[in-house]
Parts: structure tokens; sequence; C-alpha cells
């Protein structure tokens, strides 16, 4: 065990493994949205703007302001007729407004929206004590009446430039309003088609790669060893029976058959580690036959034998051992297999919508439209997640081949 | 001894293929649910119900329907969709040449790359070129297919609109037999770039590994000692003999390339077969979903037996001796 701790992969791993399992206690949780739809990440360049709030009550003349996400400079301030701020950045992406307004049902009650350009008339109602405020730039309705265009965000319009911006309530005896900006810029990667905080979700997503890769490959490897070493120690037609499964469960094309089980026989974490599992034992069975073969006819065996050791002493307690290596590097070399496997076919949408992982992510991504927005945000990341899971588990993988065989490291090394 | 070798392989063929039918049969009848409703769709009338239920033979005991099925499997009589309400087959009749083009070509372009580079390297060795050509091989299998192709459809369908972003036609498609080729070309190109540089780098690999031991043996510096160039020794003597084990990597890597091609329809939203089994198995389309899966397993099986045959041809130890491998 002490020989991985000078490899570099297996850090990298125990890192990744440490920020799968702190990360999502630390972050918002993946389901919660936390940003407008496809944000940019806050890293990037130019005046994008960033998610603000501002929650105002008044009554009686006097007003209390609570505010998040503005500057210090942005002249935020809240009087009893409303809100008024400097707006330095680009448009919000989401503009939303709600709270109540009571009044005297004889006076109209008013909600205008002063932008440096033209003022924008949000409420204009009358005759009730008490009104509900519920709008949002992204409803149709609301873009109608104000006149907006109405494919888009609808927000473009609202900040036409930079400068003074002021949510003016008028004829109202008291009121509670919540404006909610949200920014074009979200998190450290951005925010998704739903405006999740992507970051989250890769945290996240950890969890289920290792998860399946990990489980799935040790059950297969289970069964490899199982059917392996039963082939090569009983032979005879056992042996040709399982081997002639390893030779047509390996011309079956695998991606297929798993979708197909995946599509009709459900989609969660354990079903899918279970259907890994079942497909992709072969590999394993094969070597540890191929050993087993050459164990069974070595000297010591027949030693054995001859002492009077039953067959299931020398399995159990000779050649379970010998083959403990060779086992050990097929788990690591397995892992990638069942990763991409899942993510392939979380990728394809024959997971569990509700089970976050990178498959998921980029099957998202593509069909719920980065391309039109160019967010690569939403690909790159779990992208080069599975890549460098897969190249970290292939690096032990070797590693422990070679130690097992030194014949196969050094010149030849990259090439096995 | 010839007629012995190639019955073999096609009673291998026949035992792949049995499975995949058996497999078939007990996947989608033996589910969780309403077998039924799996075969029939539950929104037809019950006349019709009653029909198809009589046609399946799904009152009888189950052996009795297993030959019934496997009769309709064999003539290719899929029966109806439930989404299309068309006969299955017609269907996968129809999107079978997108899938087969697409194959043959990604096939085609990563074994002639890699191939190309990896002779080139066990020549060069030790240089630059080999490095990386190693290096590059191995990094890229592990880089999952989908993500190579998303990574490269938002470079080159979207930050610069080179090809489009979907589909394996235009709409409305070109009129004219060329114009309509071009378009059909120009809707290719990504997936089989994706797909080449995906594959190239085993073939790469394997070919070097193989050349680096054909260059080291005697009859190549007995042709250098004839006084043959270098190309005809490259070429003529040390690649001729690495043919047969290419084969097998040809045939090795069949099964893997069917499950490339169902990925890539789905990423380039290509009409083909993979992506009619992602469309029948999200739509509920059960026998949709079983034909076509029946049919990529038909596909491989009868590409491998294929290879096989072509091994026996470039091998002739292998149909002389009639071992197996």
């Amino acid at each position: 065990m002490s020989v991985f701790f000078r490899r570099a992969s297996f850090w990298f791993l125990v890192f990744i493994a440490a920020a799968g399992l702190v990360g999502p206690r630390l972050l918002v949780s993946p389901a919660d949205v936390v940003g407008a739809p496809f944000a940019r990440p806050v890293w990037w360049r130019g005046d994008l703007s960033t998610s603000k709030t501002a929650e105002i009550s008044a009554a009686g003349g006097r007003a209390a302001l609570a505010a998040d996400g503005f500057a210090k400079d942005d002249g935020l301030r809240a009087g009893a007729s409303g809100l008024v701020f400097d707006w330095k950045t680009q448009p919000a992406a989401v503009f939303a407004l709600e709270g109540e307004i009571t009044a005297d049902p004889a006076r109209t009650v008013t909600v205008t929206w002063r932008t440096p350009g033209k003022d924008f008339e949000l409420v204009r109602r009358d005759g009730r004590e008490k009104y509900w405020l519920n709008l949002d730039a992204r409803d149709m309705i609301f873009k109608q009446r104000l006149g907006l265009p109405l494919i888009g965000r609808g927000t473009e319009r609202l900040f036409p430039q930079k400068g003074r911006y002021e949510l003016a309530v008028g004829g109202a005896e008291s009121f509670r309003l919540k404006l909610t900006l949200r920014g074009q810029k979200q998190g450290l990667l951005g925010t998704d088609q739903r405006g999740r905080d992507v970051l989250a979700l890769l945290l996240n997503g950890i969890g289920t790669s290792l998860t399946v890769g990990v489980s799935a490959t040790l059950a297969a490897t289970l069964l490899g060893l199982g059917f392996g070493l039963t082939a090569g120690y009983v032979g005879g037609w056992v042996d040709a029976l399982i081997m002639r499964a390893v030779d047509i469960l390996l011309a079956i094309p695998t991606l297929p058959i798993l979708m197909t089980l995946a599509g009709l026989w459900g989609k969660g974490l354990w079903q899918l580690v279970l259907i890994l599992s079942v497909f992709s034992w072969m590999g394993t069975a094969r070597s540890v036959r191929a050993l087993t073969l050459t164990v069974r006819e070595s000297p010591w065996v027949e030693g054995l034998k001859a002492l009077g050791a039953k067959k299931s002493y020398i399995l159990r307690r000779h050649l379970v051992p010998e083959t403990a290596p060779i086992v050990l590097a097929n788990v690591a070399l397995g892992v990638p297999g069942a990763i991409l496997a899942e993510a392939g076919l979380a990728f394809l949408g024959l997971s569990d919508p509700r089970l976050v992982s990178w498959g998921r992510m980029l099957h998202e991504a593509h069909s719920f439209g980065a391309f039109t927005e160019g967010a690569w945000w939403l690909i790159v990341p779990p992208g080069l997640g599975i890549v460098s899971l897969c190249l970290i588990f292939m690096d032990m993988g070797r590693f422990l081949e070679e130690r097992i065989d030194p014949r196969l490291g050094g010149e030849d090394h990259a090439f096995r | 001894m010839r007629k012995n070798w190639l019955l073999r392989r096609v009673l291998a063929s026949l035992a792949v293929l049995a499975a995949v039918l058996a497999l078939n049969f007990v996947l989608f009848r033996v589910m969780p649910g309403d077998a039924v409703s799996t075969i029939i769709d539950p929104n037809f009338s019950p006349q019709a119900k009653e029909r198809l239920r009589e046609l399946y033979g799904l009152e009888r005991p189950l052996p009795e329907q297993f030959v019934l099925y496997l009769k309709q499997m064999l003539t290719f009589r899929f029966g109806l969709s439930f989404l299309s309400r068309k006969p299955v087959w017609d269907e996968l009749l129809s999107r079978l040449p997108g899938t087969l083009i697409l194959m043959s070509l990604a096939m085609f372009c990563s074994a002639a790359l890699g191939i190309w580079l990896g002779v080139k390297a066990a020549v060069k060795r030790g240089s630059w070129l080999e490095r990386t050509v190693l290096r590059v091989g191995a990094v890229m299998s592990s880089f999952p297919g989908f993500f190579v192709q998303l990574v490269l459809l938002m470079l080159l369908a979207h930050d610069f609109p080179i090809f489009p972003l979907r589909g394996s036609l235009s709409v409305p498609a070109p009129s004219g037999a060329w114009a309509l080729l071009a378009d059909r070309a120009w809707h290719l190109a990504l997936p089989v770039l994706s797909l080449t540089l995906m594959g190239f780098g085993g073939w790469a690999l394997y070919v070097r590994n193989l050349m680096v031991r054909a260059l080291g043996e005697d009859y190549v510096l007995m042709a250098r000692a004839r006084g043959l160039t270098k190309d005809r020794v490259i070429y003529g003597h040390a690649f001729r003999t690495i043919l047969p084990p290419l084969v097998t990597i040809l045939l090795m890597s069949l099964p893997g390339l069917v499950s490339g091609a169902v990925i890539t329809e789905t990423v380039f939203s290509l009409r083909g077969v993979g992506s009619f089994l992602l469309e029948a198995l999200s739509g509920h389309d059960y026998p949709a979903a079983g034909a076509s899966f029946y049919l990529l397993a038909l596909i491989t099986v009868v590409c491998n037996l294929l290879a096989d045959v072509a091994y026996g041809l470039v091998d002739p130890r292998v149909r002389l001796e009639g071992v197996n491998r």
C-alpha cells in the first residue's frame, strides 16, 4: 500500500475524493436555483452584472433596507417612495419584483422603474387595500404590457444604459418589496440552463462517478475472479462453457445492450452498477483463467495435492492469493471503463434525472442549448472531470501491472 | 481443412447470434410490470390488441412464443412501432445506410491514419513523432467520445461555424445529386473527424508495436542487404507480415465502433439505427427498441464473421491448419 504514497495520481485521487465528500456539504445544494440561466463564471472579464437583491419595507414615511450584492459605491438608498441605486454594469440577466403593498382603496398605486432613458410603469392599480406583486421580466404578459421584445430575456430594455435607476412606489401606505436582479455572471463555474450552480453540480458528480465506477468494477472483478478460477481450475466442459460465454459476451456491442437494459429495467444508481458489472467481468475472467492454468500445473500445487490438500483448500489458500495482484490491477484498469460507460449512459439520458452526474450534466448541456449560448462551462468541467478520473485510475493500474511484471516497465511503458 | 475452418467461424457467429436473440427475447418479455404492454401498445383498441396478442402468441407457453419470436426475428418482421404506427423494419431499413456509412468511414479513416502514424513511429524510433503518437494514443483512450464531440461541435460549429450543428442533411435539402452528396459529406465531416480522432490512437499504438518487432527480424536485414529501397522494405516486407494481427484488431474494434456510432448519432442528431434505438427507448417504443438492438448486434456479428474470413485470407496458416486462434 505504501508504494502508492509516492505516486502523484494516488494523491490526485485522494484530493478528488475529498472534494467529492466535502464539497457538497460546503456548497449550496445542486438542486437549488442560485442564479440566472447560463450565467457566466464570476471571473469572466468584462463588466457583466453580478447578482443583487434589495429588500425594502416602508411604512409611515420610514423605510428599512436589506440588500445583498450591492457595492458601497453603488449609492443604494431606500426611502418612503422606493429605492435608488447606480447601475454600473451591463443589464441584469433576470429582473424580478415581488412583495406586497397596502394602500387606501381610493388611491391609485403605481410602481415605476425609472431608468436613465425611459420610465417603465410596472404596476398601476386601485380599488383594493392590499396588492400582491410577483413580476418577472421573463414573463410574456409582463413583456407585452411594457412593450419589451417578446424573444429574449426582457432585461436589455429595462437597463438601457449605465446610470441612476429608481424603483419608485407611489400612492402606497406601506409596502414590502423585494427586487431580485440576477447577474450575467454567477459562481466559480457559472450556472446551467436552470440557474443551478455548476461547481456544486460538478462536486456532486464526483460521488456518482466514483461510486458507480468503483463498485461496478469490484462486482465485475468478483464475478470474473469466480468464473476465471472455476474455468481454469475445474477445466473440462465447465471451462469450455465459461470461455464460450466470454467470447459471446465480448462480441456483443456493449453500449446498445447497456442502453436497452437501462431503458427497460430502471435507471437508478444501483441498477446501473448491476448492469455494468454483469457486462464487464469477461476480461478479468480471461486473465485469471490463464494464470490459474499455469499455476495449476506448477510443482508446488502438485506437491500440495500429494500432501492430500483438498481442491477447495488449494483454491482458497493458494490460487486466490496468487491471482490477487492481477485482480488488483484489473480493478484499477477496469474503473475507467465503468466510469466511461456510466457517463455514456447518463449522457444518452438513460440515468435517473434526479441523480447528479457528469454524464447527466453533459446530457443537459447538449439537449438544453448550451451551444447556442456558447456555454462551454457546462461542457468542459464535467468532461475534464471524467477524463482526469480515468487517467488517474489508468495510471494506478499501469503502475500496479508494472510492479507485478517488471518486464512491462521501462522503455515500452507508454504503449502498454 | 479450409471448409472446416470456415464452418467453425460460422458456427461461432451463430452462437453469438443465438445469444443475442435469447437476450432480446428475455429482456423484453421478462420485464418488471406487465409483459404484454411491452409488446403491444396499451393505446391500441381492444380488437387490435387481441389480433396482436394472437400474432405474437402471447397466450401460448413461453417456448412456443420463443419459436414464433425466432421466426419473426429471422424474417425481419418486427411488428409496428408504437410511435409511428408503421412497420419497424421499414424505418430501420431507411436508417441502416446512415449507420453503415458512418461506421465504415470512421473505421477507414482511423485505420488509415493510425497505420500510417504507427509505421512512421516504428521506423523513427525514439523521435519526437514516436513519443507524441504514443502519448496521444494513450491519452485519447481515456476521453469519452461524446466529450470530444461536444468540444468539437462547440469549436467548429458554434464558435467558428464551419460545420453544421446537427442533422444528416440540410433543411430543406438541396436539389441535384451532387449537391445532395456534398451536403451529406458536409454533415458527416465532423462526426467522422471526431471518431477518427478517438480511434486512430489504438491503431497507431498497435501497429507501432508490431512494426518494431517486425523491423527487427532477419528478413528485413536481408531485404536491406539486397539493396531494396527503404519503402519497399518497410511496406513490402515488414508491413505485410503484420497484416493478420491487424485484422484481429479490426475485429476487436467492431463492438466499440457500433457503440461509438450510437453516441455519435445522438450527439450530431444523425439519422441512424443508434439514434433510433435511443428514441425508441426514451419513447417506450419497445418493438422498435428490440429490433434496433437486434440489428446493431447483427451488424457486429456479420462484420465479425467477415473479418474472420479476411483473417483466413491474409494468413494462410489459419485456414490450412484449421487451428482455432
